[in-house]
């Protein structure tokens, strides 16, 4: 039994040094992955939440261009504005309210950590640099500010059959009118998960705006919603053509009074409830001690 | 012909002393346990009277048993249409308050409660709350209680009686009743069965026990509403339903049901039918005043040579044969046509059969005057307490004279029996009332030994189960032979 026991213990000892070093070596691999994979995700989190609103370099959307804004503002500033914009309005910050002042929109809290922010500025910093090399001459706008306005009416009619679902997103997304709601002549009265959009045209920044939103979706359930199932180019400019002649006729439209679900439904249950009671008319409805029952006198 | 064996059952009304012990013995085998306490698999009812459930024999209310329609028959509240129809409220099922809320009392609280002025008192205790409660009705809550209002009056048969007839019949010198033990008919045509979605009741085929397989079934509650006898009743605690299983471990240990060997009157006969199973559609179909006669024709001879050998070629082995030989079953409903199946127009061919009550009178009334003398000693059998028409309702589907010749050779036994004994009634009296019933001597000192002396072997002919047979159809005896017997759980010091 002493034999095998310190034969034990040797072996012990050395398990314990192996695995100290097992441990140094995974996390220097960690480390090291960190490291290189910042720039990368820094890259696709401003895809993801950023880039609906803010372009680098090229001009304002909805928010202003971020090209160069970290040498513009520190680094601490900037994870405060990120995470809480309207408290540091409100605590006073001049340069906050003057920015809010300006876009007047206000720009929703992104709920990331420091280290992902930290990111995103460091993916913000590298691109700024290569914006002013390119001398910011390109200026590849794909979408043109109000091509909307010029779409032909078989554009904004396509627009209306996607929005409904009379036509299905070609990769099989789900219709608009699910989660949202529009006032218009001929469209149902859509879903109230989501915002309505009668006035989203002229609330969310024009065609860049939806363009954005609808490329690459900002809202998480928005997100799940469309992911791996993104709305095309095309279904993109006929919804924001509709989207667009829906906030013009906005005035003139009432939200709609006669909602045929709602009163469809009422008289469907009614009907069901009348069908109900004649099926089962001749039910039995009391035990058939009932008589005896109601005629005893009860102590409890 | 599609011989099969039926176990089947004769009870003797005339018999029946109302004492419940076959509902005491069944209940501590069967049903004294959590969720069963409400059931009665056996239980006993005085007549007339509503019954357990409550009013049990209404079909209007329970929707139970099979229906006349065209050449076949459909079940009243079961089936395809009718079970998807009520697949998540069946409005026909009997509810807690139609049985009774079972109770204990808090017998404790004689013992432990403090001192006090006044005593303590052990109070009712539901037995499916807990709570304390009140007792409101119970299995037998219309034991005895031959006319009252409650009971006797609401009595489904008495639907078939003009108002005239039923006051007649609760006048104080008619007022009689008579007690009818019920436990599962074991039906050639179970409605229980047919109505079961998940297949999980069968009818045994060496026997004929209908059982619910407690693995297969879901709860779905549809035989509770098809046995037009209310006896398959739903277990509220494991979910499933429950019924009688006629004793089944007893009958293959060649042991009466518990009910049947706890009889004190001694009113319960038990043994082997034949029937052929081939016309069991046609007879179910026949119009309501010829299914007495019909469910009679099912049942074969044993003794007849092309019925023995279709029976062994279907497997049917000799000594069951020769029990349904010997059966007072066979003897009671075919040779001597004195019992009859309860209520059967619900058309499930029940194969418990009922010796009626005679209950016949000994007085006159005439201008108003009750005279206790009467022509004979006992009035004819259209004086008797009980309408025909009662009887009819309850044994015959209506059909009244089948019911008055069971009386009259019950009365021709009855008149033959004192002739013998006593010796003071007039010979040509019994000889023409023997004739009329034809029934000669010698029928009936058998039927009277079969009813009075009967020992435990003549009422109880229980077919050979033969175990050593059934269970190579599970599995090959020679497989196992010496797998069983004595191990040991520590090898033996010395070794094996």
């Amino acid at each position: 039994m002493k034999t095998m026991n310190k034969t034990n213990t040797g072996f012990q000892i050395d398990i314990r040094k192996c695995f100290r070093q097992f441990i140094m070596l995974i996390t220097g691999l960690l480390l090291i992955g960190k490291l290189s994979l910042q720039a990368q995700d820094g890259e696709a989190i401003f895809k993801q939440n950023c880039s609906v609103c803010h372009k680098i370099g090229g001009g304002r959307l909805i928010g202003p261009d971020l090209a160069g804004i970290t040498s513009k503002r520190s680094i601490e500033w900037l994870l405060k504005w990120t995470k809480a914009s309207q408290a540091l309005v409100k605590s006073g910050d001049a340069e906050a309210k003057a920015i809010f002042d300006e876009y007047k929109v206000i720009m929703p809290d992104q709920n990331l950590p420091d280290a992902e922010l930290r990111a995103v500025y460091a993916f913000i910093d590298s691109k700024s640099a290569d914006v002013a090399t390119s001398a910011e001459s390109s200026s590849t706008t794909e979408v043109v500010a109000d091509a909307s306005n010029q779409a032909t009416q078989e554009q904004i009619s396509n627009g209306k059959r996607l929005f409904t679902g009379a036509q299905g997103l070609i990769n099989g997304g789900p219709a608009c009118i699910s989660c949202h709601n529009v006032n218009y002549k001929g469209v149902i009265p859509g879903g109230l998960l989501a915002k309505d959009l009668t006035d989203v045209y002229s609330r969310l920044g024009g065609d860049i705006g939806l363009h954005g939103i609808m490329g690459a979706p900002p809202f998480p359930a928005m997100t799940q919603s469309y992911l791996n199932k993104p709305i095309t180019e095309n279904e993109i400019a006929d919804i924001t053509a509709f989207l667009n002649r829906v906030d013009k006729d906005k005035t003139s439209q009432q939200a709609s009074m006669m909602n045929p679900l709602l009163y469809g439904g009422s008289a469907g249950i009614i009907a069901l409830l009348i069908l109900i009671y004649i099926l089962w008319s001749s039910r039995k409805r009391f035990t058939v001690k009932r008589e005896i029952y109601n005629r005893q006198i009860r102590s409890i | 012909m599609d011989v099969r064996s039926q176990v089947s059952m004769v009870f003797h009304l005339d018999k029946c002393i109302g004492c419940h012990t076959c509902s005491i013995a069944c209940k501590n085998i069967w049903t004294d346990r959590k969720g069963a306490e409400y059931m009665w698999w056996n239980n006993v009812e005085t007549k007339p009277g509503t019954g357990y459930p409550t009013k049990w024999e209404d079909q209007e209310i329970y929707k139970g048993g099979w229906e006349k329609n065209g050449d076949s028959v459909s079940l009243k509240g079961a089936g395809k249409f009718k079970g998807l129809k009520n697949i998540f409220h069946n409005p026909h099922l009997p509810v807690l308050d139609d049985y009774y809320e079972p109770w204990t009392y808090k017998y404790q609280d004689l013992f432990t409660a403090p001192e006090g002025d006044d005593q303590p008192t052990a109070r009712p205790v539901s037995l499916v709350t807990g709570e304390h409660m009140d007792v409101q009705a119970g299995p037998n809550w219309d034991d005895d209680l031959g006319g009252s209002p409650d009971y006797a009056r609401q009595d489904y048969n008495l639907n078939q009686l003009s108002q005239a007839e039923q006051e007649a019949m609760f006048q104080l010198e008619r007022m009689t009743f008579f007690y009818l033990p019920r436990i599962c008919n074991h039906c050639l045509n179970p409605a229980c069965v047919a109505s079961c979605p998940s297949g999980a009741i069968y009818k045994r085929g060496e026997d004929g026990v209908v059982l619910i397989n407690q693995e297969r079934c879901r709860a779905w509650r549809m035989c509770v509403t098809a046995c037009p006898y209310k006896k398959s009743y739903y277990n509220w605690h494991t979910g499933k339903s429950e019924k009688c299983v006629l004793c089944y471990p007893r009958l293959e240990s060649g042991q009466a049901p518990a009910c049947f060997h706890s009889c004190v009157g001694r009113i319960r006969y038990l043994g082997v039918l034949l029937y052929d199973a081939d016309k069991i559609q046609k007879i179910a179909s026949v119009p309501e005043d010829q299914l007495v006669d019909a469910q009679m024709d099912i049942y074969l001879d044993p003794f007849d040579p092309e019925v023995i050998r279709k029976a062994q070629l279907n497997g049917i082995a000799d000594s069951t044969i020769e029990a349904a030989q010997k059966s007072p079953v066979y003897k009671f409903v075919k040779v001597w046509k004195l019992a009859l199946p309860l209520h059967p127009e619900f058309r499930t061919l029940p194969n418990l059969f009922y010796v009626p009550a005679l209950l016949p009178t000994m007085a006159t009334v005439s201008n108003g005057i009750y005279d206790s003398t009467s022509k004979s000693l006992w009035n004819d059998v259209s004086q008797n307490r009980l309408p025909m028409k009662y009887l009819a309702s309850l044994f015959t589907a209506g059909n009244t004279s089948k019911i008055v010749e069971v009386m009259k050779r019950l009365m021709a036994v009855r008149l033959h029996r004192r002739g013998v004994t006593v010796g003071d009634l007039n010979r040509n009296e019994i000889s023409s009332a023997m004739s009329e019933a034809q029934v000669d001597a010698e029928t009936a000192d058998a039927i009277f030994r079969l009813t009075s002396l009967a020992t435990f072997d003549e009422r109880f002919v229980i077919p050979p189960a033969h175990r050593e047979e059934s269970i190579e159809m599970l599995e090959n005896t020679g497989d196992v032979k010496g797998n069983t017997g004595f191990g040991f759980k520590e090898r033996p010091a010395r070794g094996l």
